[in-house]
């Protein structure tokens, strides 16, 4: 079984939001096709990989998860450090995990890069039935902030792939686009092995 | 335009599948099994559980085969017994006997009441009658009942007490919770309590694990599950430069690489191991945890850091701080092994001192650099002795009250002690009998003579007739029908 394919790019997203909104199914959902209705709470740190193709690159995708409750928010600033993505999500049938996102978001902006590139998820829309987040009021929230925005379930694998794929390419559009100076968000270019530890040492080294 | 692969050739399995059969299986089954339980993988009908209790998961057991002899268990058995009936003196006495019957671990049947005397629960239950009962009936504040309920199907979901949802187990898990938040209002619920006061429902009723729960948080790790979790911080601090001196070829590298103790140690402390370790080890940390303290803890985390990343060799292979925290997340089977690992932890000299000493060098670094601490938790007690010593309990508060008392007939010459009688457990009345004619079936079958008397109502004899060792069971000892907490 091969472990690291060769890649252009790794970017480090992280998975946030209120607890039980389904971050840690929409990690096993990306990175392994897995959804479990009793998944483990999530205490401390969880994290996958996934590499993709994005026009020929191939990016490697670091996906961090960690606990929704209010009080671990007191130790996620290692956590996110080096993201250069995150998925804010919130759970559409729980409108109090949806006007916690901006909260969410002071947060984000207070440890993580002002570069970063957030979406907006809204998770387990296939409970649509009991909605209680109208999809156009938070796609017009996201856009307003000038954020993406997305609405997925992980349960029946709708739309994870796109969301994650989504910000994957913003990113690299990002870095590729030189938009930002290389030193301030955190992407590794690979190049032959020479420049290897060199590479990596510049994504640690990043706050 | 994008194109997706799958990076390590994983097959795509599309588990969706597997979900109807299992839930229209779960509605014939036992009712252990609740309609919504998604059991990866049990597509058979067979759903075996392991002696602890496990159907599934990473912490079942593989049927390792170093079981305890049987007569050595008995014996400990009775030992056990004998120190919980007078557990002050043996405390005041002979605490290096009672911590060395701990490193060798619990016997399972008593291991339950041995917890709730070695953390002072039993004290505190017997001081605080009624209070449970009080803070069970109380509605609770539904804030914290509403993040409660989110977590009652996600801890040990392969162990069988808490598959069901809505099942016994989740709702004394809910229970106990509740309770804590309504004793504690302004500490309220931290997410890590669940797997805690799970691992101590597996072996007592709700009202226990409760108090277990009470000393857990408040003697033992104090702050842990406050609010701004400084407490697990300043600890991972404390593993870290303790670390320095126990294997400085991992310190250095865990420096390097910038990987902040908060990334790994976590889940382990705030969960003492539970959800790390093979279930064998956990029960074994354990014992030595309720006895010594929260050093055991530190001395776990140190040797697994060790293990892991000791040597060169094993840093070649995790260049970087991802790979190295996913070493971190998929430790080694051999190294947590209950022989090894308990081995390991008695001798790593790291004693309490060392971490009271690093305790006060990192707080003073924090003020330096972060202010005033916001929570202010009381220091921690070290062991079941320091506990004792803090809040010496009246005889009265110790006393044991077995809830099934089996009286043998008396067919014998009985050695029972004046006054003894009423409360002799059924091992007890093993030794008696000993070495005499075989002993009598306190469980007989329905053809054999009935029992002349015995403190079972007829229910009850009826029930455990029925139930007799005769019988192939693969119910685990954790489940209501084989009584641990006799």
């Amino acid at each position: 079984m091969g472990t690291d394919l060769a890649y252009n790019f790794v970017f480090k997203v992280v998975l946030i939001g209120e607890s039980g909104v389904g971050k840690s199914n929409l990690l096993s959902r990306f990175t392994k096709n897995e959804f479990n209705h009793d998944s483990r709470t999530t205490i401390g740190v969880e994290f996958s990989t996934r590499s993709i193709q994005v026009d020929n690159i191939t990016i490697k995708a670091q996906i961090w998860d960690t606990a929704g409750l209010e009080r671990y928010r007191a130790i996620t600033s290692a956590y996110y450090r080096g993201a250069v993505g995150a998925l804010l999500v919130y759970d559409i049938t729980k409108h109090l995990t949806y006007e916690n996102v901006e909260r969410w978001l002071k947060e984000l902006y207070h440890h993580a890069d002002p570069h970063i590139v957030v979406m907006i998820v809204g998770n387990k829309s296939d409970l649509g039935n009991v909605r209680t987040v109208p999809k156009e009021e938070a796609k017009d929230f996201a856009e307003s902030k000038g954020l993406l925005f997305m609405e997925t379930s992980a349960l029946e694998s709708t739309n994870v792939e796109s969301a994650f794929l989504e910000v994957l390419t913003a990113i690299h559009q990002k870095v590729a686009s030189k938009e930002v100076t290389r030193g301030s968000i955190s992407a590794v270019t690979l190049g032959p092995s020479s420049e290897f530890n060199e590479e990596r040492r510049s994504c640690c080294n990043s706050s | 335009m994008a194109k997706l692969q799958s990076g390590n050739g994983v097959q795509w399995k599309d588990r969706r599948g597997q979900r109807g059969t299992v839930e229209s299986l779960a509605e014939h089954e036992s009712s252990s099994l609740g309609p919504d339980s998604e059991l990866n993988g049990f597509a058979n009908a067979e759903i075996q559980t392991d002696k602890y209790g496990f159907i599934g998961g990473a912490q079942q057991s593989a049927g390792e085969n170093d079981n305890i002899p049987p007569d050595v268990l008995r014996q400990r058995e009775v030992k056990w017994l004998d120190m919980l009936n007078s557990w002050d003196k043996w405390m005041a006495k002979k605490h290096k006997k009672v911590k060395l019957r701990c490193q060798k671990g619990i016997p399972p049947s008593l291991r339950g009441r041995a917890w709730l005397y070695l953390s002072g629960g039993k004290v505190k239950k017997e001081q605080n009658q009624g209070k449970f009962q009080e803070l069970d009936s109380q509605p609770g504040d539904p804030k914290w009942l509403d993040v409660i309920e989110k977590d009652l199907h996600r801890q040990f979901p392969f162990h069988e007490m808490f598959v069901a949802r809505g099942g016994h187990g989740q709702q004394d898990l809910f229970r106990v919770l509740k309770a804590y938040t309504l004793h504690r209002p302004e500490e309220g619920y931290c997410q890590a309590q669940a797997p805690i006061a799970a691992v101590l429902l597996m072996h007592m009723p709700a009202e226990d694990a409760f108090w277990g729960l009470v000393q857990i948080c408040e003697k033992y790790l104090p702050g842990y599950y406050s609010a701004g979790l400084e407490a697990i911080q300043l600890d991972g601090e404390i593993l870290f430069t303790l670390l320095k001196r126990v294997s400085p070829v991992a310190h250095r590298h865990l420096k390097k690489y910038k990987i902040d103790p908060i990334l790994y140690m976590t889940e382990w402390f705030m969960c003492a191991f539970s959800r790390t370790l093979p279930w064998a080890s956990v029960l074994r940390v354990w014992d030595m945890f309720f006895c010594e303290g929260v050093k055991i803890i530190f001395r776990v985390g140190l040797v697994l850091l060790k293990c892991m990343l000791g040597s060169q060799e094993k840093l070649k292979a995790c260049q970087g701080q991802y790979e190295t925290m996913e070493l971190l997340r998929s430790i080694e089977p051999r190294y947590m092994q209950e022989a090894f690992l308990v081995q390991e932890v008695i001798e790593l000299a790291v004693s309490e001192r060392d971490i009271e000493k690093e305790h006060l060098s990192q707080l003073r670094r924090w003020k330096e650099t972060r202010g005033e601490l916001h929570c202010k938790s009381p220091p921690r007690m070290h062991g079941a002795q320091a506990i004792m010593a803090a809040e010496p309990p009246s005889r009265q508060d110790l006393k044991q009250n077995p809830t099934i008392i089996v009286e043998v007939p008396q067919t014998t010459e009985s050695q029972t002690e004046k006054g003894k009688t009423t409360k002799k457990t059924k091992t007890e009345k093993i030794k008696d009998t000993k070495n005499t004619s075989p002993p009598p079936n306190p469980y007989p079958l329905p053809s054999d003579p009935a029992l002349p008397s015995n403190n079972l109502s007829p229910g009850e004899s009826q029930h455990l007739q029925k139930d007799t060792p005769l019988q192939g069971s693969n119910q685990s000892l954790s489940s209501t029908e084989h009584d641990t907490y006799l």
